[in-house]
């Protein structure tokens, strides 16, 4: 059937960068957590790496915008989202996989993934196909009509991702998705992280240097909610000198950035 | 459908006999690499019989199939994210212009005789991303991935491909 | 769309070569989508290298059938209400209220000198299913749903819908055994829903909840056990006023649906 394409859908791209953040501050209780952030982010993979209490996870709720930040300027594909604005139309080209990832014990997986697909407002009919998609490029084919409660910690995480990437989204946040995958489904992981970045804007939080060194294009560091460091894997690992802790060349450049970052603190 | 939901294989034969010729002709109207559209169709009737329940309930209706394109159309397009990243991005077979027969002046329920004298002035790479578009029903993402150029092209060219029909058909 | 290509457009089609223009490749494309027939005559005139391929997708599709899990069965809508995890979590709740209202029904009936207890329990009994529709403590998948499009003020009232469907026919049920009027059972169990929808955007519905039912307690429950004596609030002739609050607090809820946007950090 012939569909009709939008004026809107054609309009040139006004905005830059996908995910544009300009002094962001954000509370996580009564701390600040993260604490005046500079952040502009393209298409591709994106590792955002961070000791904890870095405020990453932080960041990645007021990316995906479950919390509103306290202050600064935040714009999603080209939309304000601080202050009273509205997000659906934002909310529709986003995927996010939160760090506590709950669930619903007695769905099954492909009724978990058709729950948030619908509540993420994709076209129903369209709905059936994107899920076993997911399902597919997650590579939970096998246990589609399983339920939830009886999958093993990385099936879950995988279950995340798979909703996380149901509507094909524009700009997808990942808060540690490789916690509780074995190395093969890491391996997995990497080639779809790398499929994704193709045309969309993913932002990965992990603990894990070497993940973020072999899949991303780019890595992000922050430390005490404030951007400490930005650009290529390759640049980070020139960053370390043979006195850094750390058993690679990236875990090196890490050190060497957090231990000049803290000097220049004062702490 | 619903009987290939219940486990009924032979519904799913009877399913691929009747359609699989037409997609299997479309799909190679869009990418001339077989081994791509033989994992494409695979891909697609694997996910048709797996997720059979969920597609009885929403999808499948009468003797429509734009449903198992749409499947297929986004195999496609994950095929190609696949490969782009391998840089073997799989050639994509450009329409040459030919003059209609004079048999085909006779065919009729053609798409309009305006429409289709417009369609064929427009130069061939404008026809193919509206063919992408509007027919294939491809977003502006997935069009950049499957013909290889910038999404900023793909949008110009989809803007004066309008604005040249317009001019044609008014 | 009413006529068929010929079968030598067809058959030309089906080559996959140029000698169709453009134009008519559309026309057949369009008219293959909708036509069984024509798609059967395109069958017979598909070129040996199109057979050969089909052949070896059948091939691989007797495989990937025999090794991958079997079709996922229809579903019953109705069987989707009894997976769904609010129905349990709601379920404790509504029992506990429905038996307390029989008790206070019993009690009623047996003592009859004692203020109606169905009365004044009447606009409590949805506090507590609405207290759980909307609570990060009881709903695991919580910070999956707020990032969603479809979050926010419509999907609390989906909820809160759910909980009056069932307390309603109950409430009416009670009040007609204990010839209590309807509109007294139910008018001011409408306001008190409204007002937690309306406060719960501010403070938490939990909070609004509990706030609430404890605020009705004191003012009404108490004085009245204590002085046996029908409020004002409970006579006949305060229904009008209660039908004005209802009205006013639904819609002083409905512009509340901003601050259901989002989670604030604190609750």
């Amino acid at each position: 059937m012939m569909r009709t394409v939008s004026a809107a859908e054609t309009a040139p791209t006004t905005h830059p960068w996908a995910v544009h953040a300009e002094g962001l501050r954000v509370r996580a209780g009564r701390h600040l957590a993260v604490d005046g952030l500079d952040l502009a982010l393209g298409t591709g993979v994106h590792g955002l790496l961070g000791p904890n209490g870095a405020g990453k996870t932080t960041l990645m709720r007021a990316l995906a915008t479950v919390v509103k930040p306290a202050d600064g300027r935040l714009t999603l594909l080209g939309q304000p989202v601080d202050g009273r604005a509205d997000l659906r139309r934002v909310r529709r080209a986003l995927g996010y996989l939160p760090q506590q990832f709950g669930f619903y014990p007695r769905f099954t997986v492909r009724e978990f993934v058709e729950y948030l697909a619908w509540l993420k407002e994709m076209p129903k009919t369209a709905i059936p196909g994107a899920v076993q998609r997911a399902i597919d490029r997650v590579g939970l084919t096998a246990k589609a009509d399983a339920r939830m409660k009886t999958l093993s910690g990385g099936m879950l995480r995988r279950a995340g991702i798979a909703q996380a990437i149901v509507n094909d989204p524009e700009v997808l946040l990942l808060d540690e998705p490789t916690v509780g995958l074995d190395p093969e489904q890491r391996l997995d992981f990497r080639t779809l992280l790398r499929e994704l970045g193709a045309d969309s804007c993913v932002l990965v939080s992990t603990h894990l240097v070497e993940d973020v060194v072999v899949a991303c294009t780019d890595v992000v560091m922050i430390n005490g909610g404030r951007l400490v460091y930005q650009g290529t894997p390759d640049g980070l690992m020139a960053q370390g000198e043979p006195g850094d802790a750390g058993d690679s060349p990236a875990e090196r450049g890490y050190s060497a950035l957090l231990r000049r970052y803290r000097a220049e603190q004062g702490r | 459908m619903r009987r290939t939901a219940g486990g009924d294989r032979r519904a799913f034969d009877e399913l691929y006999r009747r359609t699989s010729p037409w997609l299997a002709v479309r799909l190679r109207r869009r990418c001339a690499d077989d081994d791509v559209v033989a994992d494409v169709l695979q891909e697609t009737y694997l996910a048709v019989w797996r997720a059979a329940g969920s597609f009885a309930g929403t999808a499948a209706t009468g003797s429509a199939v734009g449903w198992l394109w749409t499947i297929a159309a986004n195999r496609l397009v994950d095929a190609f994210r696949r490969r782009a990243r391998q840089a073997k991005v799989p050639p994509v077979p450009l329409a040459a212009t030919v003059a209609p027969a004079a048999e085909d002046e006779v065919m009729a329920g053609r798409v309009g005789q305006e429409l289709e004298q417009a369609l064929l002035v427009l130069p061939a790479e404008l026809r193919q991303v509206l063919r992408a578009m509007v027919l294939d029903g491809f977003s502006v993402r997935e069009t950049s991935l499957l013909l290889g150029v910038p999404e900023g092209t793909v949008k110009s060219r989809a803007r004066r491909a309008r604005i040249a029909l317009r001019e044609a058909l008014s | 769309m009413t006529t068929h290509p010929s079968l030598s457009v067809l058959a030309r089609y089906a080559d996959g070569g140029p000698g169709l223009d453009e134009a008519a490749v559309w026309s057949v494309e369009v008219h293959l989508e909708t036509c069984a027939d024509c798609r059967a005559r395109l069958a017979g005139s598909t070129p040996d290298s199109t057979h050969a391929l089909l052949g070896r997708v059948a091939a691989e599709l007797d495989r990937g059938i025999a090794a991958g899990p079997s079709p996922s069965r229809v579903r019953r809508p109705w069987s989707a209400v009894h997976r769904r995890w609010f129905a349990w979590a709601l379920l404790p709740w509504l029992t506990m209220t429905v038996a307390l209202l029989g008790c206070a029904l019993l009690l009623q009936r047996l003592a009859p000198s004692l203020p109606p207890l169905v009365l004044l329990l009447a606009p409590v009994a949805p506090l507590p299913g609405v207290a759980v529709a909307w609570s990060r403590r009881t709903d695991p998948a919580w910070e999956l749903i707020a990032g969603t499009p479809a979050a926010g003020l419509t999907m609390l009232l989906r909820r809160t819908a759910a909980v009056l469907a069932v307390l309603v026919p109950v409430l009416a049920l009670v009040g007609a055994r204990t010839g209590a009027s309807a509109a007294l059972m139910l008018l001011p169990c409408l306001s008190c829903t409204a007002a937690a929808v309306a406060l719960g955007g501010r403070i938490g519905v939990r909070n609004a909840a509990i706030g609430i039912a404890v605020v009705w307690a004191s003012a009404v429950v108490v004085p009245t056990l204590v002085t046996t004596n029908l409020p004002v609030v409970l006579l006949p002739g305060s229904i009008p006023a209660w039908a004005l609050a209802t009205v006013a607090l639904v819609a002083f809820a409905a512009t509340r649906a901003d601050d259901y946007r989002r989670l604030s950090s604190r609750r």
